[in-house]
C-alpha cells in the first residue's frame, strides 16, 4: 500500500510522522512511503537520513499580521505549493495520506480536497494533531480529513466529534529499551560520573543555550559531571546558536573539559539513556518521551509559546511530582527587557538533583507512573481501520471543559492574580510553588516588547504584577526602566514621544509597580528624585511626587525636591507635590511656599495647599494661630461643585443599612443551626 | 401627510373657509408647525415614556474614568428613542414624502437609531457600557448606509441632486465649485457621514452637551437647505438651486423642536440620556444632510465643537496612548479633559454651547462671506 506523510516545520510535527511511518513499516513490510514537506526545513534533513523518499513542496505560515502584501505573498506561495502537490499526488496515487498539521501539510490537503472532488484520488486522510491547541490549518483541514487523531483531550473539543480520536503522542519505539551502559560507554562516561543533557527541543532554544552557559561557572568546581549540550542550528535576527554558543564558550574563564556541545543530535535516545538529568523545554513530545523514559528533568517553559501552553504543561507533571519546573526571568540587559535563564540559580537546581539520589529516584518513578498510552498501535489500528471502511464509536466528552488555566489576556491576568491576592491576604499568603508561577507570569509579560495592545496589555501588566505581588526582586528592573533615556524615533518625537519606555508605562512604574511594593531605600529615592526634576512627561513627574510624599517621611532632601517642583509646568505635578509635602515637610518655613497659591487661578490647587496646611498643623509643624490668621487670606471661590442628591444618599444609606442587617441575620440563623 | 390633507380637502371640497389650508404650500409655515409639532410631542409624551423606560430597566451605565461625584454617577435611562420617535413622526405629517430627500433622512435616522439601539441594548443586557457592539462592528453598519447612500446620491435616476451637480465639491467662502470629483466623491460622502455621525456619538457625554450643538447645526444647516430651494434666493446668494431641497429644511426645523423637547428632560441634572440611539440618529442625520445640501466642510465650521472632541480622541487614543504610550488629555473625549481640571459639568456643558453658538452664527455668515 502507498503511504503518503506530509507535515513539518518543527520537530513537534516531523518526529510524530516519522513514528507513525516506522510503525506502519514494522507492521507492513512491503509499505511504499513518500514524504512530502519544505526544502528548506527540518524534514528535508532527518527525513531521507530515515530512509524516506523526500519530496518538496511550497508553502508559509498563515499571515498573523494585517499587511495586505503579507496575506498576498501567503496567497502566491500556497497556490503554487498546492500546484506541486496536486502533480506529486496524481503521479504518486497514495492510498493514505497522514498529515501532521504544520503549515507544511496545507499544499498537499487542499490538493486532495480538489483531487477527491473531481473523483480523481480515493486517498483516505488521517491528520494527527500534536498540541492541546489545534494549529489554523489542522481546524481547516478538519472539515475534510476521514479521521482526526488528537494527542490531548483538550483539542478533541475544537474538531467534529465523529470523527475525533484521542490517540496520545506517538513516542518512538527506540526509547522503550534504552541501554545505558552501551551508551555511557560510546560518549565516555565512567563509573558513577554524572551525565545532565541539556537541549531546547529541535529548533534548539536560545535562553537554554544561554542559560547553561552562564551556569557552567557554577558547575565547574564538581569533577563528577558532565554536560551534554545540544545547541540546535537555530539562527535568527542577531543570533546564531553554533557561532554564538562557540563565541560564548571561549569568553568564559573556567574550565570547561566537561562541556560537551553538539550542534545536533540524530538519536536523542542515546543522550536520554545516558542522561542523569535532563535540562529542556515543555513542549508535549519532549514531555512524553521524558515521561516514557522515566528520566528525572527540569522543565524550562518556553515563555512565549501560544497561550503559555508549556508551562501549563510543566506544571501539571510538576504537581505530580514528576519534574522540577524552572522558570524563565526577566532581566535588564543592554537597555531592553529579555527573558533569561539565571545560571547560577539552574546550577544550584541541578547540583541539588544530582546530590539527592532519592529525590531523582522519586520522580523518575512519578515520571513513570504517568499514564501514556501505546499510541502508535492506536494510530495503526486508527488508519488501517479507516483503509477497510470501520467506523468506530464517536468520541464522547464533556462540555464545557473546566478552566484551569490563568486567564491568556494580560488585563484578565491581572484581575484574577488581584482577586486572589485579596483571597488569601497579600503575596504573602501564597504558597511557594504558586508564588513562583504568578512571579514567572511576571516575568513573562515584562519581557514582551509589545507593550500596549488593546485590550491587552503586555509588559505594562506585568508592571503593576510586580507591585501586587510585591515582586521585589525585580526592582532593579523598574528602577532601569526609569532611568532608561533611549530617545525613540525621530518622527515620534516630534509628535510628543520621548524615550522607548513610554510615558504611561514610566507612571505605571512609579504609581503601581513601585509604590505598592513600598521599598524606601536610597536608590529608590534617587531615582524618583531624577524622575522628578527631569522627567519630561507630566504624569510621571506627578507620580514620583506623590510616591515620594508616601514613602519617605520626614526627608530633607525630598522636602527641597518637592519645593522644588512647585514651579513646574504641569499642574498636576504641582498638586501632586503639595498634597506630598502636607505629608513630609518639616520646615514650618513651607508656610511661605504655600503662601504663593493663596490666590491662585486653579481652584484644585489651593484645595491642596488647604489640605496641605491641615496636615502640617495636625503633624505639628505649623501652629493654630498661624494657619488661623491664613485661613481668612485663601481664595474660596471654585467653578467645582459637589451637588448633593437627598434621595440618593438616603437610598444608599438604606441600602447599608439593609446590608449590614441582612448580614447579621444569616449570622445568627447559621449559629441557629449549628446549635 | 397633513400636506396631502389640506391639498385634498381644498381641491375636493371648495369651502370658502378652508382656504387658509394653503398655508401649507409654504415651506416656512410648514417648518415652524414641524417644529413645534416635534417640541410639542416630546414634552407631552416624554416624562410618560421615561417613567417607562425606567421601568424596562434601559437604564445607562457609566464607565468608571475617576470619580465625578456629579450627576453623572446617576442612574438614567436611555431614552433617543424619543427624539426619533418625535422626528420621524412630525417628517410624516408636515413634509411632502414623494420628495427623494426626505426617503434618505428618513432612512439615515432610521438606520442609525437601529444601529445605536443595538449598541444600548446590548449594553443594558451585559451591564457594562464595553460590552456594545465593537467598534468594528458600528463602524462596518455604518459603512453599509453610508455606501448605500453614496450610490444613491451619484447615480443620476436615484439621485434627488440633479446630475450636473451631484459630484462638484463646493466649500465655504468660494462661490464656485472647486473641483468635479466624479467617482472620487463617493468615497468623499462615505468618509464625511461616517465622521460626523461618530463625532456626534462621541461628544454625546455630560448632561445636555450634544443636543444643542446639535440643534444649533441642524437650524444653520435648514437655512443653507432653504437657500438652495428658494429659486430668487438661491440665485440671489449664488448659490446651487436644488427642486425639493425644501423638505431638507423642514426636516431640520423638525429635529431642531425635538431637540429643544429632548433638552426639557436632557438638562442638568437629566433624568433621560439620548444613548447611542439618539446621538447615532442625530449624527448620522447631520452628515447626511451636510452632503445633500452640499455644504460637507461647512460642517468643520458649524460643528466645530463635535469636530474639537472627535480630535481629541484621534490623537489621545491612537496617537497618544496607542503608538507613542503617553496622553496629551487627562482625559478624552476633551469634556473629559475639562472635568479633571477642576470645572463643573454644568460650566463645561454651558461653554461648550456658547462656542457652539459662536460657530453657528460664524457658519450662518458663510452664506455672504463668498
Amino acid at each position: 500500500m502507498r503511504y503518503l506523510l506530509t507535515g513539518g516545520g518543527t520537530g513537534g510535527h516531523v518526529y510524530p510522522a516519522l513514528a507513525i511511518a516506522d510503525e506502519i513499516r514494522r507492521a507492513e513490510p512491503d509499505a511504499q512511503f513518500l514524504y512530502v514537506g519544505l526544502g528548506n526545513k527540518l524534514e528535508s534533513k532527518v527525513v531521507p537520513g530515515r530512509g524516506f523518499r523526500f519530496r518538496a513542496v511550497n508553502s508559509t505560515g498563515f499571515p498573523r499580521s494585517s499587511g495586505i502584501l503579507a496575506y498576498l505573498r501567503f496567497g502566491v506561495v500556497l497556490a503554487w505549493g498546492v500546484i506541486r502537490a496536486l502533480w506529486i499526488l496524481l503521479q504518486y496515487r497514495p492510498r493514505v495520506i497522514v498529515g501532521t498539521g504544520g503549515y507544511v501539510s496545507a499544499p498537499i490537503m487542499f490538493a486532495y480536497a480538489i483531487l477527491s472532488r473531481i473523483g480523481l484520488s480515493r486517498a483516505v486522510v488521517f491528520s494527527y494533531e500534536p498540541n492541546v491547541h489545534p494549529g489554523l490549518l489542522n481546524q481547516a483541514v478538519g472539515g475534510f480529513a476521514h479521521r482526526i487523531g488528537v494527542a490531548f483531550e483538550p483539542a478533541a473539543r475544537e474538531f467534529d466529534m465523529k470523527k475525533v480520536a484521542v490517540v496520545g503522542y506517538p513516542v518512538r519505539r527506540e526509547l522503550e529499551n534504552l541501554d545505558r551502559e552501551g551508551a555511557r560507554q560510546r560518549l565516555g562516561v565512567e563509573g558513577d560520573t554524572k551525565v545532565v543533557l541539556v537541549f531546547g527541543g529541535s529548533g534548539g532554544a536560545r535562553a537554554i543555550n544561554e542559560g547553561i552557559l552562564d551556569a557552567l561557572p557554577h558547575l565547574a568546581h564538581r569533577s563528577d559531571i558532565r554536560v551534554w549540550h545540544i545547541t540546535g542550528r537555530y539562527a535568527a535576527g542577531d543570533y546564531n546558536a553554533v557561532r554564538d554558543n562557540a563565541a560564548h564558550l571561549q569568553r568564559l574563564d573556567c574550565d570547561t573539559s566537561f562541556y560537551r556541545a553538539e550542534e545536533y543530535m540524530n538519536d536523542i535516545q542515546e543522550g536520554y539513556a545516558a542522561a542523569d538529568v535532563v535540562v529542556c523545554r515543555g513542549g508535549a513530545g519532549t514531555l512524553t518521551e521524558i515521561c516514557a523514559c522515566s528520566l528525572p528533568a527540569i522543565i524550562v517553559p518556553l515563555p512565549s509559546a501560544a497561550e503559555d501552553h508549556q508551562a501549563s504543561n510543566a506544571r501539571q507533571l510538576e504537581s505530580q511530582g514528576a519534574v522540577c519546573v524552572h522558570y524563565q526571568e526577566a532581566m535588564w540587559q543592554g537597555s531592553t527587557v529579555r527573558s533569561a535563564i539565571d545560571g547560577r540559580r539552574l546550577a544550584e537546581q541541578i547540583l541539588g538533583l544530582l546530590d539527592d539520589p532519592a529525590r531523582r529516584r522519586a520522580m523518575a518513578t512519578a515520571a513513570g507512573k504517568v499514564p501514556l498510552k501505546d499510541s502508535l498501535a492506536v494510530i495503526r489500528e486508527q488508519i488501517a481501520g479507516l483503509v477497510e471502511g470501520w467506523r468506530p464509536q464517536p468520541l464522547n466528552l464533556e462540555f464545557p471543559p473546566q478552566p484551569q488555566n490563568l486567564p491568556a489576556k494580560p488585563n484578565a491576568l491581572l484581575r484574577h492574580v488581584v482577586n486572589r491576592l485579596e483571597q488569601v491576604g497579600g503575596p504573602q499568603g501564597l504558597d511557594e510553588r504558586e508564588r513562583a508561577y504568578l512571579q514567572y507570569q511576571t516575568d513573562r509579560l515584562l519581557a514582551s516588547e509589545a507593550w500596549y495592545e488593546i485590550p491587552l496589555g503586555y509588559r505594562n501588566v506585568g508592571l503593576k504584577l510586580v507591585g501586587h505581588l510585591q515582586y521585589g526582586a525585580r526592582l532593579p528592573l523598574l528602577l532601569e526602566i526609569l532611568r532608561e533615556r533611549r530617545p525613540v524615533s525621530l518622527h515620534k518625537r516630534l509628535l510628543g514621544g520621548d524615550f522607548v519606555h513610554g510615558g504611561i508605562l514610566r507612571r505605571n512604574t512609579v504609581e503601581i509597580g513601585i509604590a505598592l511594593m513600598a521599598i524606601a531605600n536610597d536608590e529608590v529615592k534617587a531615582v524618583l528624585l531624577g524622575v522628578l526634576e527631569q522627567d519630561p512627561y507630566f504624569e510621571v513627574r506627578a507620580a514620583a511626587a506623590q510616591v515620594l510624599g508616601r514613602l519617605f517621611s520626614a526627608d530633607d532632601m525630598v522636602e527641597a525636591a518637592l519645593v522644588k517642583a512647585l514651579d513646574d509646568p504641569g499642574c498636576r505635578v504641582v498638586i501632586r507635590a503639595l498634597e506630598a509635602l502636607g505629608l513630609v515637610a518639616r520646615d514650618p518655613e513651607v508656610r511661605s511656599t504655600l503662601q504663593r497659591f493663596y490666590l491662585h487661578p486653579n481652584w484644585q490647587f489651593r484645595q491642596e495647599v488647604v489640605v496641605a496646611l491641615r496636615r502640617l498643623l495636625e503633624r505639628g509643624v505649623l501652629g493654630g494661630d498661624q494657619v488661623a490668621v491664613d485661613v481668612d487670606h485663601i481664595l474660596a471661590i471654585s467653578p467645582y461643585f459637589e451637588p448633593e442628591f437627598p434621595l440618593k444618599n438616603n437610598l444608599r444609606r438604606l441600602a447599608e443599612v439593609a446590608a449590614a442587617d441582612s448580614a447579621v441575620d444569616k449570622a445568627t440563623a447559621g449559629r441557629g443551626e449549628a446549635r | 401627510m397633513i400636506y396631502y390633507l389640506a391639498n385634498y380637502l381644498q381641491q375636493s371640497v371648495s369651502v370658502p373657509e378652508l382656504s387658509f389650508l394653503r398655508l401649507v404650500e409654504f415651506l416656512s409655515f410648514r417648518a415652524i408647525a414641524g417644529a413645534i409639532t416635534a417640541l410639542l410631542l416630546t414634552i407631552l409624551f416624554g416624562g410618560r415614556i421615561i417613567l417607562h423606560l425606567y421601568r424596562s430597566g434601559q437604564r445607562d451605565i457609566t464607565r468608571r474614568y475617576a470619580n465625578f461625584p456629579a450627576s453623572t454617577n446617576q442612574a438614567k435611562t436611555y431614552g433617543g428613542g424619543l427624539i426619533v420617535a418625535a422626528v420621524v413622526v412630525s417628517v410624516l405629517l408636515w413634509c411632502k414624502l414623494n420628495v427623494a430627500f426626505v426617503a434618505i433622512c428618513l432612512g439615515a435616522v432610521c438606520w442609525f437609531a437601529a444601529l445605536g439601539a443595538v449598541d444600548d441594548y446590548l449594553k443594558v443586557r451585559h451591564g457594562s457600557s464595553d460590552h456594545g457592539l465593537s467598534e468594528a462592528a458600528k463602524l462596518l453598519l455604518q459603512f453599509v448606509f453610508a455606501v448605500v447612500f453614496a450610490l444613491v446620491y451619484v447615480t443620476e435616476d436615484l439621485s434627488s441632486v440633479p446630475a450636473e451637480l451631484a459630484t462638484q465639491l463646493y466649500l465655504p467662502f468660494l462661490k464656485a465649485p472647486v473641483v468635479d470629483l466624479s467617482w472620487g466623491y463617493i468615497p468623499f460622502i462615505i468618509f464625511t457621514v461616517i465622521a460626523i455621525a461618530n463625532s456626534v456619538n462621541i461628544a454625546d457625554g455630560i448632561d445636555g452637551l450634544a443636543v444643542v450643538p446639535v440643534a444649533f447645526s441642524v437650524a444653520v444647516y435648514g437655512v443653507f437647505a432653504y437657500v438652495a430651494s428658494h429659486v430668487q434666493i438661491s440665485s440671489f446668494l449664488i448659490f446651487p438651486f436644488m427642486d425639493g431641497a425644501g423638505e431638507v429644511a423642514v426636516i431640520c426645523s423638525i429635529v431642531f423642536g425635538a431637540c429643544l423637547g429632548f433638552l426639557w428632560f436632557n438638562s442638568y441634572p437629566a433624568n433621560v440620556i439620548m444613548g447611542d440611539t439618539g446621538s447615532m440618529a442625530l449624527g448620522g442625520l447631520l452628515g447626511t444632510v451636510a452632503v445633500l445640501v452640499k455644504q460637507e466642510f461647512l460642517f468643520l465650521i458649524v460643528g466645530g465643537v463635535f469636530v474639537g472632541e472627535a480630535f481629541s480622541v484621534l490623537v489621545q487614543q491612537k496617537i497618544g496612548i496607542k503608538w507613542l504610550g503617553r496622553r496629551f488629555f487627562y482625559s478624552a473625549p476633551v469634556h473629559h479633559h475639562y472635568q479633571m481640571r477642576g470645572l463643573a459639568d454644568t460650566k463645561i456643558v454651558i461653554r461648550f454651547w456658547i462656542v457652539a453658538g459662536i460657530l453657528a452664527l460664524f457658519g450662518l455668515a458663510t452664506l455672504k462671506i463668498r
